[in-house]
């Protein structure tokens, strides 16, 4: 039997104003995949998880379990992928409890308020991912890291096993980059997909299972870490040289500096 | 049940209320005593007991006639004022919007005097406030989004500056029309905002729209605390953002502009209650908009009772609340980052990032 996708883009183009950002982008996301979306600032990383999630309108078929995106409203995607955006600040500073418990917004109906069973599965979701402790804390007041994974809390309260993250360690300092990372993976493993975009290819060989490189707007390369991370292709989309090497069975990827140094 | 600790909030709240209405409803120039007024209510309400004819028809008067309509009224424009400042904080992500800042009340006074000074029709004169008062938060909108792209907080105060003064120099060029022995002086001093001419009927009249739109606005409480996270999130989380936003802000904008054609212009509520309470009990919507209704009720109810009972001379309402809720907001200013505000006991929160 043919594995479907849970999520298809086919032939997706998008421009803001004059400006082509994505020229005829094709993506598949399969079941139990962490997908790393690579590519330098502007190729239209986080344009296309926008246009996967209904937040953006462009052109061209994006598909979720089969079904054109433009039969969904906010509540179904919601029901289908959760989304974890690069940790924002609100002027109104809720506690971790009530950020997870927002989570549970798409499964109740207008009039409806959360309900004791809401919060359990909120208070579950941040024993999943080991911060109940921080579920009285006030959100503004955690570290960067800290807010990532209670907003990976609030997805896993969104009771789906699709997650896409827009740059998830961006702004973390190395250990949290690092716990992070090591979240994702074992989620990954307890059988939830991600769609992630990222800007270090080497955190892209590290949790992913798959890599699909953006530049220009169109997808240059897509497969296995392993394939796709290669010296030429740094030096092709960054242009900068770095080294592949292998350590304690893992490929790495570690940049070199150049004596002679362009600016782009 | 999650719901103990807010239900606790609510349920005090209520009490002051009701305590507060009580006395207002006994103190005054004539005062009552509890006794009479067991007596009085015993009667009036149960048919049971004696009391002196006369006194009784006195009492009946002043409670029915005076005092009754005056205190709902004030608990009814204290709970829309506050409620709307609420709602549209967390609609424009914005602590320091208020129906004051955004230009509603300016619009919805200005709508009102139009309304006046054309028609005798009371509803004309409501349609027109709750028309001008929307046309103002849009244009404080259109303002605040024309010169940045982004939501910015301190252009869209500006915005709503300008609209104020816009529909302020727009209802002056109406004062300036109006025939300066009737028309002039009702508008000059329904403007400073009184309570003083409540009458029983009209405050039940007005009372259903303003009650409505309350209602409405605590239904939506738990879509404000997603919506307060930005468009983006909000939508990823399931709501629709674009009919919560045009819902609430209609609901909101037509709260306070009824108030404006009850009592005029009452300042300040809209922007401080809201803050109280989320340094008290924290942000979240589903416990502020019900709770800043009950607060906001009291607040003008008390500020009421001391233009009635403090001063030798009653000030306007309006002039009033704005002396008392200036420097409760320079404190609430002051007191921003310093202290962490009382939620789930040792959490530490306060953070508005401006």
């Amino acid at each position: 039997m043919e594995l479907k996708p849970i999520i298809s883009v086919k032939d997706l183009h998008f421009s803001y104003k004059n400006h082509h950002v994505l020229s005829g982008i094709n993506l598949e996301l399969y079941k139990d995949e962490i997908v790393s979306l690579l590519g330098p600032n502007g190729c239209g990383k986080s344009t296309l998880i926008k246009l996967i999630l209904k937040l953006l309108k462009g052109k061209g078929d994006i598909a979720i379990d089969g079904k054109l995106l433009e039969s969904y409203s906010h509540k179904d995607i919601a029901s289908h992928v959760a989304y974890i955006p690069q940790y924002n600040n609100t002027p109104f500073n809720y506690s971790v409890l009530e950020m997870v418990v927002m989570g549970r917004v798409s499964k109740l109906d207008f009039f409806s308020l959360p309900s004791s069973n809401d919060y359990e599965i909120a208070e579950m979701a941040l024993q999943k991912i080991g911060i109940e402790n921080l579920k009285d804390r006030a959100f503004g007041q955690l570290s960067g890291g800290q807010k990532q994974m209670v907003l990976l809390a609030r997805a896993i309260a969104q009771e789906v096993n699709v997650f896409i993250m827009d740059e998830p360690v961006a702004g973390l300092d190395y250990g949290n980059q690092t716990r992070l990372l090591e979240l994702i993976s074992e989620l990954g493993s307890q059988g939830y997909t991600f769609l992630k975009t990222t800007h270090y290819p080497d955190h892209a060989l590290l949790v992913s299972s798959r890599v699909v490189v953006i530049n220009g707007g169109v997808v240059i390369s897509d497969g296995a870490p392993e394939d796709v991370i290669s010296q030429e292709m740094i030096e092709d989309v960054y242009n900068i040289k770095a080294d592949i090497i292998m350590h304690d069975a893992h490929r790495r990827c570690l940049p070199i500096f150049q004596q002679k140094r362009e600016v782009f | 049940m999650h719901y103990i600790k807010e239900s606790k909030y609510l349920f005090v709240a209520a009490i002051v209320l009701a305590t507060a209405a009580l006395l207002s409803l006994m103190w005054g120039q004539y005062q009552i005593d509890m006794a009479t007024f067991i007596k009085y209510a015993d009667y009036k309400l149960f048919s049971k007991g004696s009391i002196d004819p006369q006194v009784f028809t006195l009492i009946d008067n002043i409670i029915l006639e005076i005092r009754l309509p005056r205190v709902l009224l004030a608990i009814l424009i204290g709970a829309a004022l506050a409620t709307s400042g609420a709602v549209f904080q967390a609609m424009f992500v914005n602590p320091l919007v208020s129906p004051g800042i955004l230009g509603v009340l300016a619009g919805a006074s200005f709508g009102s005097a139009c309304g006046m000074l054309i028609s005798d029709s009371w509803l004309l004169v409501q349609i027109l406030a709750f028309a001008f008062g929307f046309v103002a938060v849009a244009f404080a909108v259109l303002i605040g989004s024309m010169v940045t792209n982004s939501r910015s907080t301190v252009m869209l105060v500006l915005g709503g500056v300008i609209s104020a003064s816009l529909f302020t120099a727009l209802l002056s060029i109406i004062k300036y029309v109006a025939d300066p022995y009737s028309t002039l002086p009702t508008i000059v001093y329904w403007l400073m905002g009184s309570l003083s001419m409540a009458q029983l009927n009209e405050v039940a009249f007005v009372s259903i729209p303003i009650l409505l739109s309350i209602t409405g606005m605590i239904f939506m409480s738990k879509y404000f605390d997603l919506m307060s996270l930005g468009d983006e999130e909000a939508k990823a989380l399931g709501v629709k953002v674009k009919l919560i936003r045009i819902l609430a802000i209609t609901l909101a904008t037509l709260a306070s502009s009824l108030s404006v054609v009850m009592a005029g212009i009452i300042g300040w509520i809209g922007l401080i209650i809201p803050h109280i309470i989320r340094m008290a009990v924290g942000p979240s919507h589903r416990l502020l908009i019900p709770l800043s209704a009950i607060v906001g009720g009291t607040f003008l109810l008390l500020a009421d009772a001391i233009s009635r009972l403090a001063l030798s001379v009653e000030i306007p309402i309006g002039i009033l609340t704005s002396l008392i809720g200036i420097p409760i907001f320079i404190i609430v200013l002051k007191m921003r980052g310093q202290y962490g505000t009382k939620t789930n006991n040792k959490c530490k929160r306060f953070t508005f990032f401006i």
